[in-house]
Formats: structure tokens, sequence, C-alpha cells
């Protein structure tokens, strides 16, 4: 349900410019919306920017007006005739800034109802758990064994529907991909939700919104919209339990992996792996990033973070692993592999 | 009834009377002057000055952040720093600066505007400013040691809690939130107080000068408002401390306890800020514009409710934790009818310079930067009081233009033009007018600089509160941009202290009514005595100086060899009483010390408020109890009582 | 200075007065509302907490007990009579009967805060046990802690008025610290009902 008339030249010039800003083919802003839910509050918020503006440059063009008459006035207006004119003004003033915030009331509950609801029984449930500093993400199906369980990269087919339930288990964070929807807070003790729909593939940013302490700045996430056969291909793969490593390299880093201190905190589905207290990493080669977004997924990078992840994320819960060189080889290799 | 008292006089004051009253008003010499001072304008002086060191620390903490998001992935600070000044920025600006700095202005101001000799409970005043004093030197102490609080002025549960802020830090913000209640809510009802019930004679409520209204309605949110935050702040330090569990999910409590308590103090905080800033402006525009104010009773009016529906609105901040619509629809109605009060406001101030002849001086010209920046303030708050727009802009860099749109824009501004106006009052010396219009200029160029690429910052996916950006976020440019606004606001601040400085050092005397305004301020001396006023004036209309010729009516009748005021009506001042003040004392502050060691200490053990309470009475006795004199005291016309 | 100067002369009014006439009756007022509102805050929290909870007290901890409170809420509503009769008395300034009565006050107070112990052993949990815990504690500790200082006020102010120190302008504070006891009395009614019945009813 569309409130907002659409300004198509300026609409488009505005968010050409945001693009600009943004660099091009980042998907993180709330200018392209890639939604319903989004794009409904991008009209709002249009609706609300021109108005804004109108009313912002009629009151200083009054102000300046006022200032630049009663500068050159040899003496004050006065009398009754101009304490009339000026009550007229004021009372039309106010009259004309009681019927837009009607206005804007009436376009603002409009949105707000339609995006309430937007709901669907047959939704794909995903459920988000915020921890410091990462996203748990959990698919719901009815069977047990097919429930997927991943970090930090949630894919979604496009088109369908998706009931995001939120809790945290630390402190309070915020789930927000402003492409998608607006924001939604992980508070603990409570389960919260919200739904969405991407109906454009692609690769939409998202990050915690809510102050949630020493490395806020570094808990993002990503959504990744891709078409309905690419999303149950990518669902299946999630459903195996890690690949098992063939190379001699892969199986010494497997020996690593389990060995040292890794898999205390991670799990690695098919292996003894199986640590809660980070993100859940059988499927963890198939990933474009590490560290809740903060490094791009590559060898260099994942040996990085493995080694000393507090130099990259100061204050992160994973500790520093001084591994010996070639084991550090295998266990990079052992994670690449499993896609 | 013996009324033979030689010192009751029914006619004016000779040189002797006159002698009578500066021996009678005379504060102490020296540091022990300072510090038994009751005196509401050195107290009020001083406030305003301790306001204004927090204001530009506060600065320098901004300045710090802005240093540090110049570019992406900068390493100027480090992430626990970086949460440390940003929180100590919040705390700063709003407890340490804001409040107080407009409360201190009310403190100094009102008695004067109201035509009283000081507020209603020196002694109390006094104490209220320690209180404030040791509690900001607490927190920097704390931000000294490493131990600045580091979870946002909003100090979130169960990020503040016990299990995830381990050590002393968010106990220190609880406690200077603590202090700084006592001192707001000490400095609320005294200024309540005097303002009902120490008026000039005559000025009836109608007579009210517009500043006075403003401080009234800000008394009222105060004391509305305050004890929220201190009942939370208390149980956060409680569920810390002793084991309590009101934030604790875990044993059926709540954080979302903590942010209906925390912001229904924290938008009327807002609020505190923002009506004494238009008091502010309402006094100067029609001094410079050289007129009546046009719609006084509107103005008064639009206070009144917008302190109203400033209670109506703290769900603004919850929007996120994911409320029924309904609810949300009626908090979305009261923030946009908030805007109704304050269109009133602007359009009658625009009115007034209509009609008028501005006078471009720099008090003018911040109360114009004010109104260009609260337009621009108003209209973001139009928005985000939009539950669905909010949903997108809240916690990011749009909240926090729109935030210093409003504070910056609608309470610094005004107040930078506060003390440009009342300078003169405040010293005897008139600030230079080239260097305030450098000072303006730099300061509302600035001021757009930082703060307006904030909106798109926002819009583009910056979140608040993240202490660095990566590269190819692509907020660099933006962010850059306001940094170099930081700095020119930094130029402004500077100019300003160089202002100042000067004026102290070679400033020529300013006279008592440099401006040519209306209010009773401005016929004593600059600055002025410290029984403010010889004899009492009486009010004969809402803007006396203009209305009255000088041989405008006065009280008599006041002791002299006492320190008395004037007791009047509440709603018409009709003469009704004569109270006696007391002198200069120590015990505020000998008082306000175990209070320090109360809370202080209560960060480590419960104890320490027994401990604190049981060092308090002492001086309380010697605050509170009579001291036997010598001869009886003489009283006077008890047939009334 | 001329002759025909228009001047209000004051030299007749009064030097002390009671009630809304006196400055510091209004003062009195204004600490009144607020920590009046914050106990209406502390209630709100308890029922906030309540709403969150299924089971009001939770789990086997038991019902709050009634006996010692509600002698409490007679002592505290017994304690307004001879503050009111004080009122009075300063009014026509009897010293004596002043100070005595509010030793009696003193005295009544004095009971009322061994009384308050009680009242949080009546709660029958402890603070740290759970929410309910902290909140009826928040609720009973809050209130408590102005019973103590009023404690120490009246005691103070009775040997003010006894030990012949008070003079004139002493009066109406006597007179105020009827007010104050009035609003400590009375706002521990929906108090005591929240905390102590609330459970069985909520």
């Amino acid at each position: 349900m569309r409130v907002a008339p659409r300004a198509p030249a300026p609409r488009r010039a505005a968010a050409a410019l945001c693009l600009l800003l943004v660099g091009c083919g980042r998907q993180f802003s709330t200018a392209s919306p890639a939604g319903p839910q989004a794009r409904r509050i991008d009209d709002l918020t249009w609706l609300f920017t021109w108005l804004g503006a109108a009313v912002y440059v009629v009151v200083i063009g009054f102000l300046l007006y006022a200032v630049w008459r009663g500068h050159r006035r040899a003496e004050n207006a006065a009398g009754p005739e101009v304490e009339r004119r000026m009550r007229n003004w004021v009372v039309g003033a106010v009259g004309a800034t009681l019927v837009i915030l009607v206005f804007l009331l009436f376009a603002n509950l409009t949105t707000g109802r339609a995006m309430g609801h937007f709901t669907g029984p047959d939704a794909l449930t995903i459920r988000v758990t915020g921890h410091q500093w990462w996203w748990e993400v959990e698919y719901e199906d009815p069977v047990p064994a097919r429930r997927v369980v991943t970090a930090n990269e949630i894919h979604v087919p496009v088109g369908r529907r998706v009931r995001l339930q939120v809790r945290s288990a630390d402190v309070i964070h915020s789930f927000w991909a402003p492409n998608l929807q607006g924001k939604l807070d992980l508070i603990p003790g409570y389960l919260g939700t919200t739904y969405f729909e991407a109906d454009r593939p692609g690769v939409y940013h998202g990050r915690c919104a809510e102050f949630c302490g020493l490395q806020h700045a570094h808990m993002d996430f990503l959504v990744v919209a891709e078409t309905p056969a690419k999303f149950r291909a990518w669902y299946e793969a999630q459903l195996h339990p890690g690949s098992v490593p063939t190379g001699t390299i892969e199986q010494k880093g497997q020996q690593v992996f389990l060995t040292r201190a890794c898999s205390s905190c991670h799990t690695i589905r098919g292996t003894p792996a199986g640590g809660t207290v980070g993100p859940d990493l059988t499927h963890v080669g198939s990933r474009m990033s590490l560290a809740a977004v903060t490094l791009a997924n590559t060898r260099g990078h994942l040996a990085g973070w493995v080694l000393d992840p507090q130099r990259i994320k100061p204050g992160a819960k994973m500790p520093p692993n001084p591994l010996a060189p070639d084991e550090l080889q295998a266990l990079l290799s052992y994670l690449e592999s499993l896609k | 009834m013996a009324r033979t008292e030689s010192h009751l006089s029914s006619t004016l004051l000779d040189a002797e009377g006159r002698a009578a009253m500066e021996r009678t008003w005379r504060p102490r010499a020296g540091l022990w002057g300072w510090l038994t001072s009751v005196d509401h304008k050195s107290i009020g002086r001083r406030y305003i000055f301790t306001a204004f060191v927090f204001f530009v620390l506060g600065g320098l903490e901004a300045a710090v952040m802005r240093l540090q998001l110049a570019r992406p992935e900068n390493h100027l600070v480090t992430a626990d720093q970086y949460n440390q000044i940003f929180t100590m920025h919040g705390t700063t600006m709003m407890f340490l600066f804001g409040v107080p700095s407009v409360l201190a202005m009310g403190l100094y101001l009102v008695p004067l505007m109201v035509g009283t000799r000081n507020v209603a409970f020196p002694r109390l005043n006094a104490f209220g400013y320690w209180a404030y004093l040791i509690g900001g030197l607490f927190l920097y102490t704390a931000f000294f040691l490493n131990t600045g609080p580091d979870t946002g002025w909003f100090s979130y549960v169960p990020l503040s809690g016990p299990s995830f802020d381990p050590g002393k830090r968010a106990d220190v913000w609880a406690q200077t939130v603590t202090f700084t209640e006592i001192a707001a809510l000490v400095a609320a009802v005294e200024i309540l107080v005097t303002v009902l019930k120490q008026r000039a004679p005559g000025m009836s409520l109608n007579r009210l000068p517009l500043f006075v209204w403003a401080m009234a309605v800000t008394a009222f949110l105060v004391i509305f408002a305050m004890p929220s935050v201190a009942l939370a702040s208390q149980m956060l330090a409680w569920d810390r401390l002793v084991g309590t569990h009101f934030f604790n999910p875990a044993e059926g409590g709540d954080p979302l306890l903590w942010q209906h308590l925390f912001w229904f103090f924290g938008h009327p905080e807002v609020y505190i800020m923002f009506i004494p800033a238009t008091g502010f402006v309402s006094e100067i525009i029609p001094a410079f514009a050289g007129r009546r104010m046009f719609g006084h009773t509107a103005i008064v009016i639009s206070l009144i409710a917008t302190g109203f529906l400033s209670f109506g609105l703290w769900v603004h901040h919850m929007y996120a934790t994911g409320l029924p619509q309904l609810g949300s629809g009626f908090f979305t109605a009261a923030g946009l009818m908030i805007a109704i009060p304050s269109g009133v406001q602007i359009f009658c101030w625009i009115a007034t310079l209509w009609a008028g002849r501005p006078r471009f001086t720099t008090p003018l010209l911040f109360a114009l930067g004010f109104i260009a920046l609260f337009v621009c303030g108003g209209i973001t708050g139009v928005m985000v009081a939009s539950v669905p727009f909010d949903l997108q802009a809240h916690d990011t860099y749009f909240i926090v233009a729109h935030l210093h749109y409003v504070q910056v824009g609608a309470f610094v501004f005004p107040f930078f033009g506060a003390l440009y106006f009342w300078f003169p009052k405040l010293t005897g010396h008139m600030l230079s007018e080239r260097l305030g219009k450098w000072n303006f200029w730099l300061f509302f160029i600035g001021m757009n600089i930082t703060f307006f690429p904030m909106h798109f910052l926002g819009l583009m996916g910056m979140t608040r509160r993240v202490y660095t950006y990566l590269p190819e976020s692509g907020f660099g440019p933006l962010s850059a941009t306001a940094s170099v606004g930081a700095g020119i606001i930094a130029l402004s601040v500077i100019v300003f202290l160089v202002n100042v400085a000067r004026t102290l050092w070679l400033g020529s005397p300013a006279g008592d009514d440099p401006w040519g305004a209306h209010t009773l301020e401005w016929s004593t001396s600059s600055p002025p005595p410290p029984y403010n006023y010889l004899h009492i004036p009486v009010v004969e209309g809402l803007y006396p100086l203009w209305e009255s010729g000088p041989d405008r009516p006065l009280v008599t009748g006041m002791a002299t060899d006492r320190r008395e005021i004037l007791v009047t009506t509440v709603l018409d001042a009709e003469p009704d009483a004569r109270h006696e003040h007391p002198g200069p004392t120590i015990w505020p502050l000998v008082a306000a010390l175990p209070v320090g060691i109360m809370f202080i200490w209560g960060i480590f053990t419960p104890w320490a408020i027994v401990v604190g309470s049981v060092l308090l009475v002492p001086p309380l006795l010697l605050w509170l109890v009579p001291r036997r004199r010598g001869a009886e005291v003489p009283t006077y016309a008890e047939t009334k009582v | 200075m001329s002759e025909t100067r228009r001047v209000v002369d004051v030299s007749g009014l009064p030097s002390v007065v009671f009630g809304y006439r006196n400055i510091v009756s209004w003062g009195t007022l204004g600490f009144v509302v607020i920590e009046g509102f914050t106990l209406v805050l502390m209630a709100a929290s308890y029922l906030y907490l309540r709403l969150g909870e299924v089971a009001w007290p939770p789990g086997r901890t038991p019902l709050p007990d009634l006996l010692i409170p509600s002698i409490q809420v007679v002592v505290l509503l017994v304690t307004m009579v001879p503050m009111w009769m004080a009122d009075h008395a300063a009014r026509r300034f009897e010293r004596r009967r002043v100070g005595l009565l509010l030793v009696v006050a003193t005295a009544l107070t004095a009971v009322s805060v061994v009384l308050r112990w009680f009242d949080l052993l009546a709660l029958n949990c402890r603070w740290d046990a759970h929410a309910y815990g902290s909140a009826a504690w928040g609720v009973v500790v809050l209130h408590g802690t102005l019973l103590a200082v009023n404690l120490v006020e009246t005691a103070v102010l009775a040997w003010v008025f006894l030990s012949g120190r008070a003079e004139r302008k002493n009066y109406p504070d006597a007179s105020d610290a009827a007010g104050y006891q009035y609003y400590l009395s009375l706002s521990w009614v929906p108090l005591y009902l929240i905390v102590y019945w609330g459970p069985r009813i909520l």
C-alpha cells in the first residue's frame, strides 16, 4: 500500500546522490530498498523529507523577510491593525502546521498498519540470536534434523516472506538490515518478531544498531537474497555435516582443530567438536566473510584472525592461537575445505 | 503592637540606611567568604562557570571522537577509550553542562527578574552547588583513573549490569547521576518557590517575564522527571552492589523497566534544556526588536503545553523494542503534536521581529541562529516521531544529527546568546560585539558542517557509538567533513573564551542597562549589589522598565539590620509577610561532604550509607538548629498569624 | 529622591506566618512532591515487574505476613494525631505543649522505625531472591528511609522546643513537620496495600 505520491525525478536524483556517496555496488542504505517493508518506510521518508524541506524553506523565508522588513523600518509597526494582521498570520501558520501534522500522522499510521499486516503463515522462520559480537542464525523446520545453524550470514529466497525471530544471549542488540526492514531490538528475556521480504537478489549488509559493548562497531551480518532454486541448493548443502577431509593436509588440519582450543568453543557437525561459545563452523568455507563481516573470507584474513583475533577485533571473546606455521597452514586448508 | 524599632522605616533609605544594608548583606571576605557564600548571584556565577568548564571538557571529548572518526580504521584511540569518551561526552553534556547551566542561569536571573533579594532557600542553594561539584569532580577523577563509564549516557541494562560491566564503571555513572539529580532538584524547588512566593509587589502571574515562566515550567519538569532517573540509577546500583534483580531477566527482572524509567526522565530532560532556551530567546527578541513580544499569552500557554506533552513522549526512544502498534500510535500523535506549541513560539518570534526594528547584536544573532537550527531539528524530530521512519533512523547518525540540531542548535545557541546578553549583568562588563559576531558565524557554520552530513551518514547505515568503520563502508568523506566542522566549532569556542578573557582584563563598565531591555534586573547596577535592590521595586506592567518611568514605586519598611525578603501572594503578588534569610554559613559545604562519602564510598559497600548518614547528622544539626543568641530578637506583628 | 515618590510600606507585615503563606512550607511541599513521586514510580515499577511474571510471588516464596505491617499502618496513622495537635499548638505559640507533643510523635516514629524492620521480615523473602523480592524490598526500604530521616528531624525539632532554643520563627517548622507526617503516614497506606495485599489479589 502506497501512501506517498512518488516524486520520480528529484527522488531519483537524490537516490543517485546517496548511491554516489555510498559507493557503487554496496547494498547498505535505507535509500535503496530491496523489499516491500523497507520500500514503505522509504516512501514515507521521502514524503517527510520533501514536506519538511518545504516547511523549512517557508519558515526561514518568513524569518528572513521579517528581519529584513523590520530592519528597514523607521519605527516600530504598531497599532490595532498591525496586531490584527500579525494575529491572522500567526493563527494561519499554526493552522497550516496542524493540517500538515494531521496529514503526516495519517500517512504514518497507514504505513505502520501496512507494515504490521505484512505477515504470513507460511513464512520462512529464521531465528537470530545476538551474541557479543556475532549473530547466531537458525532456520526453523518442523523436522529437527532439517534445521540449519549458521552464523553472520543469512540466506533468504527472493519473493518469500521471512518471519524473523530475535533474542539475545547476553546484552541488548538490534538487528538492522536497512535495505530490507527497520530495526528490531534483541532484548534478553524477550522474543521479538518481525517480517520482511527481499524482492530482488543481492547481498545486503546489516549490523547491530544498539550499543552492545567493546566491539559493537564490528558486529555486522550479511543477508544474501537469492532465487528460490539457489536458496534451496544452499539450504541442502548446509544440512550436510562438515565434509570429511580427504587430503592429508586437511586431515592434519582437522587434528589441529580438534586437539587445540578451537573445538572447545566451535562446532563442526560430524566431528567431536561441539563448542557453543562461538559460531558454528560446519560450513565456514562457504561464507563470504569472517568475524561478523569484519574481514572478507580469504586465506590470509583467516590466518590473521586465527592467530590473533585481538589485533583485529580487540575484546572479542576468541583468544589468540599461537600455532606453528605448518599447523596453521593445515588448519586453514581444513577450514577452507568446509564448503 | 510596638512599632518603634529604628530599623524599620516607612520612608526611602538615606545614606545611613544604605550603609546598614551594605553591612547586613556583605559577604565574608576571601576564601572563607567564597566557601560560605549563600548569595544566589555568586553561587549562580560559579555554577555557570563550572558548567561551562564541563562544556569545554565535553567538547574536547567530542573533538577526540571527531578526530578518531575522521578516517576509516583510525587508531587514535582504542575501542575501550572511545566507549568511555562517548559516554563521558553524553553524560557531561546532559548532566554536568546542560541541566546545571540552565538551572544556574535560572538561579542567577530569576530572583533579579522577579525583584527579590535572594532565592528562597539560600543555604540549600549552596548545598546543591557543592553536590553538583563533587559529582562532576568524581566523574572526571574516575575517568582519568581509567574507570570512566563506558555504556553510553543512557547506560542500558544489562550491558551496564553486574554481569556485563564488572568493575566500577557503571557505578561511577549511577552515582554521578545521583549527585546531579540532588543539585537539579534543589535548584528546581528554589526556583519554583522563588517564583511563586517572592515576586515583587504587583508582579501578578500575568506580568511574569517569559524567561521566568520558562524557568517555572522547567522546575516542574525537573520535579517530575528527575525522580524517575534517580530511582532507576539507584535500582541499578542495588543490582550491582547487593544483588537485587530489578533488571535481571533470569530472575524475573526486566531490562525494559530501565528504559521506561530512564526515558520517562530522558525525554523531558531535552525540554528541561529547551524550554529555558526559548525563555532566553523570548527575552532577547523583544529587547532587540525594540517592541513588546507579540503573543505573550500564547507563548506562556505553549510553554506549559510543551511541558505537559514532554511526558507523553518517552516511548519515542523505544520504538525498536517491538511495542504493539496501538500504543506507539498514541506516542506518534503526541510527538507530532508537540510541534504545535513550538510552532506557536516560532511564529510569535517571527511576528515580533517583523513588527519591530531588529538590531543585529550578538545575542540576537544567536537567537536567529537558534530559530534556523531549531526548525531543522524540529522537522527531523517530527520525522523520528514516526514509528516506521524511526525504525530506520533509530541509533544511527541521523539521530546524532537530529539531537545535536536540537541540543546545540536549540539549547547551546540560546545559551551563548544569553551569555552575551546578560554578561554585563553578570560581570559589569560588555563582551566585544566584533568577536561575538566571529563567535556566532564560526559556530553557525561549523555546526552545520558538522551535523548536517550526519543525516546522510545515518540513512547510509552508519550506526552511532562505533569507534571506527571500514573503508568500504563509504562513510569516509562525510565523516571527514563532519570532523572539519567540529574544528570550526572548536575555533568559535576559543573565540568566545578569548572574548571573555579580554573583557575581564580590559572591559569597560557596562552600566545598568546597556541594551535598553525591559525586565527588572536592568534597573539595578551591573553587577547587582548583594541585596539586589536597595528598595524592592513595585511592578505595574509586563514591561516594567519600558512602561514605568524612573519614578516607579518602591517598597519601604523592610529591615536593614537583618537579611529580610518580602513574601508575596502566589497569584497577585500582594505583599504578605517579611521572611528572615540566613547569612553566610559553611555548613552546606560541610554537609555536602558526607553525602559525597555516602555515594562515592557506597560504590564499594552498602555500609557507606550508614556511615555517611551518621556523619551527616552533626553538620545538619549545626545548619538547622537555631543558635542561642545574646539578646532576644524582637518579633513583629504576630496579630495576623 | 523626590518627596512625592510613591511607596508601598510593608513594615506592618508579619515575619512569622504559617501554611501557604510561609515559603518554607512551600519548600517542604516541593520535596514532598519529589519524594512522593519517587514512591509512586517505585510502586509502578513493582506493578510493572508483576506484569512480566506468571506467579506473584514466584515459585515457592510464601505470601507476605499481614500482622506487623497492619500494626505499622495503625501506628503511622496514630502518629498523625499528636502532630496535628502540635500544629495547632504551634500556631498559638505554646512552646512547651509543642515540645511535648513532638516528643510523643518522636516516640511513635521510633516505634515505626523498629516495626519497619519487622515489616521487612514479614515479606518472607530476601531482596536478592528474585525480582519480586527486589521490588517488595525496594518499596518498603524506600519508605523506611523517609521514616528514619523523619525520626531524626522530629527528634531534633522536639529538642529545639523543649530546650528553649525555639524562636518564634521556628514555630512554623512544627506546623510543617505535621504536614510532612500526614504525607508520610498516608503514603504508607497504598504502599502497604500493594506490597502486602497485592500478592494475594493481583
